[in-house]
């Protein structure tokens, strides 16, 4: 107890917002896990491309889809958050599977808006010049140019034959499974694997 | 980085364009975005482009706009950081947010300043202003390719392959001017090896056709022989010898003084510059790229010319031995060499790969050698070693079959290299035989195919080292080259400070498109203590970076005595600051030498009664060696407070017009706090003080208070205005009153 006092001293993150009641409940309703059901919220699509919500009580004009496993399941514990600098959290949705197919649609639009990574298909050609490497590949999104260092976290692993590769600009690239490429194209990657 | 892009005439055409309206920014986007359509196309789209006008933001594909705002409409336009891209949203004046255009990280750096430009138009028009007055946000940051050839550029501005190689010879020419004397030494022995290499098959020859083949030599011949070859080797050696001295000697100059003007460069350069640059890139630029050009002097640069004057005059002695014989041989070199091209993708793959597993091994390591604690105390000692033991074998492995493979693969290479002087000596042994050609000319002229052939594997590394040494040369220049943001100005002035600043509607962000502070205006007034509040991360310190002008504001000024910041001599106005940081930095070397850092004359009485007056007197008399004694990374531990009252007294020796206070007494137990807010207390009298504190009883002397908030000051004046205008500074209060009663 004592520690926490001491750590939780002059933490203001929101001056305008400092109410000592008002924290003590945010920090108690972060320990909540509000589900989302079709139910208790109705997301709409807006014209300007985002998602609003009504959510109990409260209306959202736009809402931020945060997936929290984006690497290993990006169809479960969905998190939904205000849109703006603090994304303070209104729910979470814990499958995707168990809303309706509109809703899944919609989650699954904002999604692609907001992640990018593109899915390597094909490794057409992989050069080496002086601490760079120059790849060019057909992806889902289409044929691609991209730059990596020659270093060790251009390409890292994500477990098994799974890759991602970053590029110079800070793009990544997911190789879902070397050994779906030809032995032609692995021989290219010999650099990086 | 550039933001104005030229658009085809066609599109320019769809962007109808009405009289006297111009185009600000035009960047282009990579993202096929379905304006609001909900659909985010997973395709990659080309000739898409956001473009600002002074009136409009629009995007365009193809010849065909797909999204049109009014900056008048507008209530803001902000470029929005997504997961691996990102988006540009706008937030008209009346109705929801919408997205127009999306783009992958390739872009976001560019649009996020084009927009940052949009947003300063819509600023303008929302204040009434003429937009066309407003000033163009221009972006300093370099391309991250090269727009001719589109190859990576390693942190320059330039492309070495394109247009930078020639502009950086001239200057590394420049810059041996400096050492034109050696030079001349190193070029004359590199001649004098090569002549003596030339000559020493030669005198074989000489001897073996004059002396041995034909029977009439002598004994005094043969020591003749002996004496002049080893004469010539001896020789030889010893200009060998002094050369390579030479270029070691050569080498270690130059990079010393480039490593020295860097130096003295990057002391110069503002902050700005500095925080430009990833930590820790511009230490590589001091000393891995000056060390980089010493290796390829003492180790290139010598020999290449010498080795390629000694195969240029072997090729023409060889030729003129026996033309046939040499183009034989010379057939065969060829085929080496492509062979040595084929394996050469192989062996640089296989060493690359062991480089990396070299690499993931000793972070693998560190991981967890700085773990240890955590490791041990979750019991998981086993798991890691085994984990640990995996990448190791991996490791030995893969280097057992490299060197494995070295071993195999270097002998043959130098069997095959050999093979060509076979085939000479085969058909030159008939040619002796026969009586058309004598020994003598066969010793030589296989002496000298050895010289030719010899360093061939060699030649193979030579584009590779250069390309280097040209790279660091050029990530050298790039900050040589690099004009000083904040230097004085020939009408900078140098005064006695007052102390008397004005804010004026100031601006500021290390990144130009992400401000930090904005619109800040106050005055303050000479002598006065200025107490600055707000939660970490509002721009208090940044502030305090722009008084100290470490920054220039991009927007609006400071004034200092009514003169401009900018306007003042900046050695004069930083000998008249004293500050405190949070963080105290001691430099290694002696307490004396520390606060004696600002006034390197001070006499000893100044020091003493600087140290007196920030409560540390005491404690450094009761150190071993008082006033000499050594601190920093290998000396005397001193604890927190100890240290910051050595950063009190050298702030205080210096006797400066203006104090600067950043958490100088948090993180303190209750006597040091109690005695440096003491030191504090004398300090400020009769200085302009800034000070930030998050314990704002550290606060209770001062004679105003400003609350920085959402990028702005909030509220400003005295404690008890502010108490009672209750507003953020009385819930803060309130907030530590009941934090500090709740504690006893």
């Amino acid at each position: 107890m004592e520690d926490n006092r001491e750590n939780g001293m002059p933490d203001l993150l929101d001056l305008q917002e400092f109410d000592e009641e008002a924290l003590k409940r945010e920090s108690e309703e972060v320990l909540q896990m509000r589900l989302m059901t079709s139910e208790n919220a109705v997301f709409t699509r807006t014209e300007g491309g985002f998602l609003s919500l009504k959510f109990g009580e409260k209306t959202y004009d736009r809402v931020g889809v945060y997936l929290t496993f984006p690497l290993t399941n990006p169809e479960e514990f969905i998190s939904i958050r205000e849109a703006d600098e603090k994304a303070k959290e209104i729910g979470m949705i814990r499958s995707l599977k168990d809303m309706p197919k509109d809703v899944q649609d919609m989650i699954q639009e904002q999604v692609r808006l907001r992640y990018f990574m593109p899915v390597i298909r094909k490794v057409m050609e992989v050069k080496d010049e002086y601490g760079y490497a120059y790849w060019y590949v057909q992806t889902d999104f289409g044929s691609c140019r991209f730059t990596t260092h020659m270093g060790g976290d251009a390409v890292v692993s994500l477990g098994e034959a799974r890759y991602q590769i970053t590029d110079i600009d800070g793009n990544r690239y997911e190789l879902p499974d070397l050994y779906a490429l030809t032995v032609m194209e692995r021989k290219k990657l010999d650099l990086f694997i | 980085m550039k933001l104005l892009y030229t658009l085809k005439e066609s599109q320019r055409q769809a962007l109808s364009l009405h009289d006297g309206e111009t185009i600000w920014y035009c960047v282009p986007v990579d993202l096929d975005f379905d304006n609001g359509m909900h659909n985010a196309r997973t395709s990659y789209t080309d000739q898409t482009w956001i473009v600002v006008t002074e009136e409009r933001l629009v995007t365009l594909r193809g010849d065909e706009k797909t999204s049109e705002h009014l900056l008048a409409d507008c209530e803001k336009i902000k470029c929005e950081h997504q997961v691996g891209c990102g988006i540009v949203t706008v937030f008209p004046k009346e109705g929801l947010p919408e997205c127009v255009a999306r783009f992958s990280m390739r872009h976001i750096i560019r649009v996020a300043y084009a927009v940052r430009g949009a947003q300063t138009l819509v600023q303008a028009i929302q204040e009434e202003q003429n937009p066309k007055m407003v000033s163009r946000v221009e972006s300093r940051e370099y391309e991250k390719y090269c727009e001719k050839c589109g190859r990576a550029l390693p942190g320059t501005s330039k492309c070495m392959y394109c247009d930078g190689k020639s502009e950086i010879l001239k200057k590394f020419m420049a810059l041996c001017g400096d050492f034109v004397g050696r030079l001349i030494a190193i070029s004359l022995l590199l001649v004098l090896l090569a002549a003596i290499n030339m000559f020493n098959p030669m005198v074989q020859r000489y001897f073996i056709d004059n002396a041995l083949a034909n029977g009439q030599g002598t004994v005094k011949d043969l020591w003749l022989f002996i004496g002049l070859t080893f004469v010539l080797t001896v020789g030889g050696m010893i200009c060998w010898i002094y050369r390579y001295w030479l270029c070691v000697k050569l080498g270690a100059s130059l990079s010393m003084s480039l490593r020295a003007k860097l130096y003295y460069k990057i002391q110069v350069l503002s902050l700005s510059f500095i925080n430009n640059r990833k930590p820790g890139e511009l230490m590589n630029r001091v000393s891995r790229d000056t060390k980089q050009i010493r290796i390829f002097m003492e180790e290139v640069f010598g020999d290449m010319f010498s080795t390629v004057v000694t195969m240029a005059v072997s090729l023409v002695m060889m030729l003129i031995i026996s033309w046939k014989m040499t183009l034989l041989s010379l057939a065969f070199v060829v085929a080496v060499l492509v062979i040595i091209r084929m394996f050469w993708h192989h062996i640089h793959t296989i060493f690359h790969k062991q480089w990396l597993r070299a690499d993931d091994l000793s972070s693998n390591l560190q991981d967890i050698l700085s773990g240890m604690r955590i490791v041990k105390s979750f019991g998981k000692e086993e798991r890691e070693s085994a984990r640990f033991t995996e990448k190791t074998e991996a490791f030995a492995a893969i280097q057992k079959k490299n060197e494995t493979f070295w071993a195999v693969f270097f002998p043959i290479m130098t069997f095959l290299l050999g093979v060509g002087t076979y085939i000479a000596i085969y058909f030159g042994g008939v040619q002796v035989l026969e009586g058309s050609m004598t020994v003598g000319e066969l010793v030589q002229f296989v002496t000298y195919s050895g010289y030719l052939f010899g360093p061939l594997s060699w030649m193979t590394h030579l584009p590779r080292a250069v390309m280097q040494m040209l790279t660091s040369l050029n990530r050298i220049y790039d900050v040589l080259d690099e004009e000083p943001m904040l230097a004085d100005k020939a009408e900078s002035k140098a005064f006695p400070i007052q102390g008397a600043f004005t804010f004026e509607d100031v601006s500021f962000g290390y990144q130009t498109y992400e401000p930090v502070l904005e619109h800040i205006s106050f005055d303050v007034k000479p002598g006065e203590m200025i107490g600055l509040v707000g939660a970490s991360g509002t721009g208090k310190s940044t502030l305090i970076n722009l008084i100290m002008r470490l920054y220039d504001v991009d927007q609006g000024r400071i004034t200092l005595d009514g003169y401009d910041l900018r306007d003042v001599q900046m050695e004069s106005l930083h000998s008249q600051i004293g500050v405190v940081l949070q963080e105290t930095f001691l430099f290694s070397g002696t307490i004396l030498a520390n606060i004696r850092f600002a006034k390197q004359d001070a006499t000893l009485e100044e020091v003493i009664m600087a140290a007196r007056a920030a409560n540390a007197h005491d404690f450094i008399c009761k150190t071993p060696d008082g006033y000499n004694t050594y601190v920093g990374e290998h000396g005397y531990n001193l604890s927190g407070g100890e240290r910051q009252r050595i950063a009190i007294a050298r702030a205080i020796l210096n006797n400066p017009r203006i104090l600067i206070l950043d958490e100088a007494t948090s993180a303190l137990d209750t006597e040091s706090e109690f005695l440096i807010q003491q030191a504090l207390n004398r300090l400020v009298k009769g200085r302009t003080t800034f000070a930030i504190a998050h314990r704002l009883s550290t606060l209770r002397d001062a004679d105003r208070l400003v609350v920085i908030d959402k990028h702005g000051v909030a509220e400003i004046g005295t404690h008890n205005e502010l108490l009672e205008k209750q507003g953020i500074y009385y819930g803060l209060v309130n907030a530590q009153l009941r934090m500090s009663s709740g504690e006893k």
